[in-house]
């Protein structure tokens, strides 16, 4: 059994109270109405004035833009906001995918002023990140959003953007988006560069928010930037940074540490779905006979799987924090849970029979929220490639 | 948090096994397999370590170093040589037996015996509504003398009083397989447990097997990538191919998964934890699919050289199976598993459901 320290156990009891009063009935509210909680929905002030979930998540409670984060308690808390619901898990204020890009690639300055704005708890902000565009989806290497450096119209240098980026999760509401872009798609990977665009930025706008399946208690959204200009200090980073031709490793060691955290999320939607079913079992199956027995053999599937898919992410998690390099087990961890936790909520709808169909029973909609794990973050057959390419030698690689 | 890295002695021990098992084990896998037994030089290092002992208590002779440390090193071993495993490592896949047997005299002596090299050992599980006439297969040597048998929560313990029959296995030849039928054999002493023991005693059973099952797969995955990475097909290496690339990837992904769950199933004996014997029965069915999965793609994109003999792919292929037919099989393990899941909390957050 994993030891909770207490500072974790405290948090994930706070959690586990939100969930039961907050996270899971705005997860349901937002799915019936497929829309997002608002802006300034009381629970994001909740969260904000507390200063908890938030600054937290960011390890703020230590300093707001510590590089001494505590990962592993985050991805905890993860799952267990995930347990509740993960499309309002993710819509809590915080610097979201933003964060993880601004700790690895932000200079200290950057990250002073990009992430202390958490600090104000007076009001519910959020930060976001932009890589997937109309025609580079999988492909990140592929991006055409353009970044010219010119001279600014009161002398030093300045970034102008233009482009389109797609399903960027809260950017509609983000004070701020770390958006990557290209100085010259001719240069691959070595032309990427990553700003950050603050919103009220000319040129910035937000031109649609998607309909989607399900995980409906987030915003995804598309913007675009039409000369959208940025002060030189907005580059993430700075020059120097991408002289080392760190670009696209520096985005690429961001998606090893958000992979696993795509696990844990799923781990944590497996779990709602496994507890829902146990509960159908105890509740609705005669204590003995067939189709206990046949539910009782899917419940420990179940089990086995996110039991096998919580060490995976808590192994990526750990490689990480001990400063190992993570990137094969981080895509271990995103391609073999999608599949998992797909099947546990499938199992569980399967123990619930013909009534796992109904939308007031929870399974349905999990159902439904589940498939994203499979795509975002790089799908599995991403993640494939990813390890492919490091085992194997293969070109590109 | 769980720290995932070997501490620096087990470390050390794992190394010394991998020195051994490669420069001994390996070169000589088919001579072993022809001969029936391993190598009287390895066996002597083997007993030094001593890998029998390993995970036995301290009041049977043991040396009491824990279920982590002794999966570590049947992984290790097994990556190089899996086939005389059985019968060399002893009491082994009995060792639960032997820790929970009510009479700790008894079990001392079967213990003893196996450690000093005397005895064979043996682990079955019997369902009850089906019965048995015997032991269908347990390792040649040393002379099978002690059989550990579980028919639903009941252990027992039969010695063997006729001459155990040889038998052709589908693998672990280098056990020198037999079977044993049980008017062949005198019964020791029979004692019924508590279900929670009882799933202990099988899960231990199912670790040991698993843990050798992951040392097979990954050997298995490691050969093929080789293989596959030099040999050219339609103007690229084989493993180049997108189908064969996802199918190595899939597959590296399912022997890690399978070695993080059999370490923390041997951890959680470690630390006494009352559900360690599902948390093992868990991780065998897992490790099962993982070892199949692997040398099944071990032998299919070898092609045709994995179907013979020169190439271990078909080795290691009939002894992912044969693991996966022990301790009952799937069925035993899958009942068991069932059995208990819903009284086993989340092994992490137990303690918030209790607050």
């Amino acid at each position: 059994m994993i030891e909770l320290d207490k500072r974790t156990q405290e948090m994930l009891e706070e959690v586990r109270s939100l969930g039961r009063t907050h996270i899971r009935p705005m997860g349901l509210e937002a799915d019936r109405t497929a829309m997002p909680p608002p802006v300034d929905h009381e629970f994001y002030l909740i969260c904000t004035r507390q200063g908890g979930l938030v600054s937290r998540m960011i390890g703020a409670d230590e300093s707001p833009n510590a590089l001494d984060w505590k990962p592993v308690r985050n991805f905890l808390v993860g799952e267990e906001c995930a347990y509740w619901d993960r499309g309002v898990a993710l819509s809590l204020p915080g610097p979201g995918l933003g964060g993880p890009a601004l700790r690895n690639t932000g200079t200290p300055e950057q990250r002073q002023r990009f992430l202390s704005i958490f600090e104000d708890h007076s009001k519910a902000r959020w930060g976001a990140m932009a890589m997937t565009e109309p025609e580079a989806g999988s492909d990140v290497a592929r991006i055409k959003t353009r970044a010219r450096k010119v001279e600014g119209k009161h002398g030093g240098d300045e970034w102008v953007l233009n482009g389109q980026k797609m399903f960027c999760s809260n950017s509609a509401r983000a004070d701020w988006v770390v958006v990557w872009a290209t100085i010259d798609p001719e240069l691959g990977r070595g032309g990427h560069r990553a700003f950050v665009v603050e919103r009220g930025t000319p040129g910035f706008e937000i031109i649609k928010i998607e309909h989607k399946m399900g995980s409906r208690g987030y915003e995804t959204a598309s913007f675009v930037l039409e000369d959208c200009r940025l002060p030189a200090e907005n580059l993430l980073g700075g020059e120097a940074f991408y002289e080392a031709r760190k670009g696209f490793k520096a985005s690429m060691a961001t998606f090893n540490m958000t992979r696993p955290l795509h696990t844990a999320h799923g781990v944590g939607m497996g779990r709602a779905a496994h507890d829902y079913a146990v509960d159908f079992v105890r509740n609705e199956y005669p204590a003995q006979g067939r189709r206990r027995q046949r539910a009782l053999e899917r419940l420990a599937r179940i089990r086995r799987g996110l039991h096998t898919a919580r060490l995976l992410y808590l192994n990526a998690v750990w490689l990480a924090k001990t400063g190992q390099s993570n990137v094969l087990e981080a895509s271990f961890a995103k391609m073999y849970s999608p599949p998992v936790i797909l099947d546990a909520v499938a199992t569980a709808l399967d123990i619930l029979g013909e009534a796992g169909v109904r939308n007031d029973l929870l399974l349905e909609k999990l159902y439904r929220d589940v498939k994203i794990l499979d795509i975002g973050e790089g799908t599995q057959q991403v993640q494939r490639h990813v390890v492919a390419r490091q085992m194997l030698n293969m070109p590109g690689s | 948090m769980r720290d995932f890295a070997l501490a620096p002695e087990l470390e050390e021990l794992r190394a010394a096994a991998d020195r051994l098992a490669r420069s001994e084990l390996e070169p000589n896998v088919r001579e072993s397999e022809a001969a029936g037994r391993w190598p009287a030089s390895v066996l002597a290092v083997l007993d030094g370590f001593p890998l029998g002992g390993l995970d036995l208590p301290a009041d049977v002779g043991g040396v009491d170093a824990g279920c982590f440390a002794k999966v570590v090193v049947l992984e290790t071993i097994a990556h190089a040589d899996a086939s005389g495993l059985a019968a060399a490592d002893r009491p082994g896949a009995s060792a639960g037996a032997v820790a929970a047997c009510p009479d700790r005299a008894l079990a001392a002596t079967v213990a003893a015996s196996c450690l000093d090299g005397s005895a064979g050992s043996a682990f079955t599980v019997i369902d009850p509504d089906v019965g048995s006439k015997g032991l269908d297969w347990g390792p040649g040597w040393p002379s099978l003398r002690w059989i550990w048998a579980m028919e639903g929560d009941t252990l027992r313990l039969h010695e063997v009083t006729g001459t155990p029959q040889p038998v052709i296995s589908l693998a672990f030849q280098a056990s020198g397989g037999v079977r044993v039928p049980w008017s062949e054999t005198e019964l020791r002493g029979s004692w019924a447990l508590s279900a929670r023991d009882a799933l202990a005693v099988r899960g231990r059973a199912r670790l040991w097997g698993a843990a050798i099952a992951v040392g097979i797969a990954q050997a298995a995955l490691e050969e093929t990538i080789e293989y596959t990475s030099e040999r050219v097909v339609f103007g690229k290496p084989v493993a180049h191919h997108q189908a064969n690339a996802f199918d190595l990837a899939h597959t590296a992904a399912r022997v890690h998964a399978a070695r993080l769950v059999v370490r923390d199933a041997a951890g959680s004996f470690d630390r006494g934890e009352p559900d360690a014997g599902f948390w093992a029965t868990q991780a065998w069915l897992e490790t099962r699919e993982a070892a199949f999965n692997a040398t099944n793609v071990g032998i299919q994109l070898l092609g045709g050289h994995g179907f013979i003999v020169d190439h271990l792919a078909e080795k290691r292929f009939r002894e992912a199976r044969h693991l996966a037919m022990a301790v009952g099989g799937l069925d035993a393990a899958e009942f068991d598993a069932a059995a208990c899941v819903l009284d086993v909390p989340d092994e992490l957050l137990a303690s918030l459901e209790q607050s």
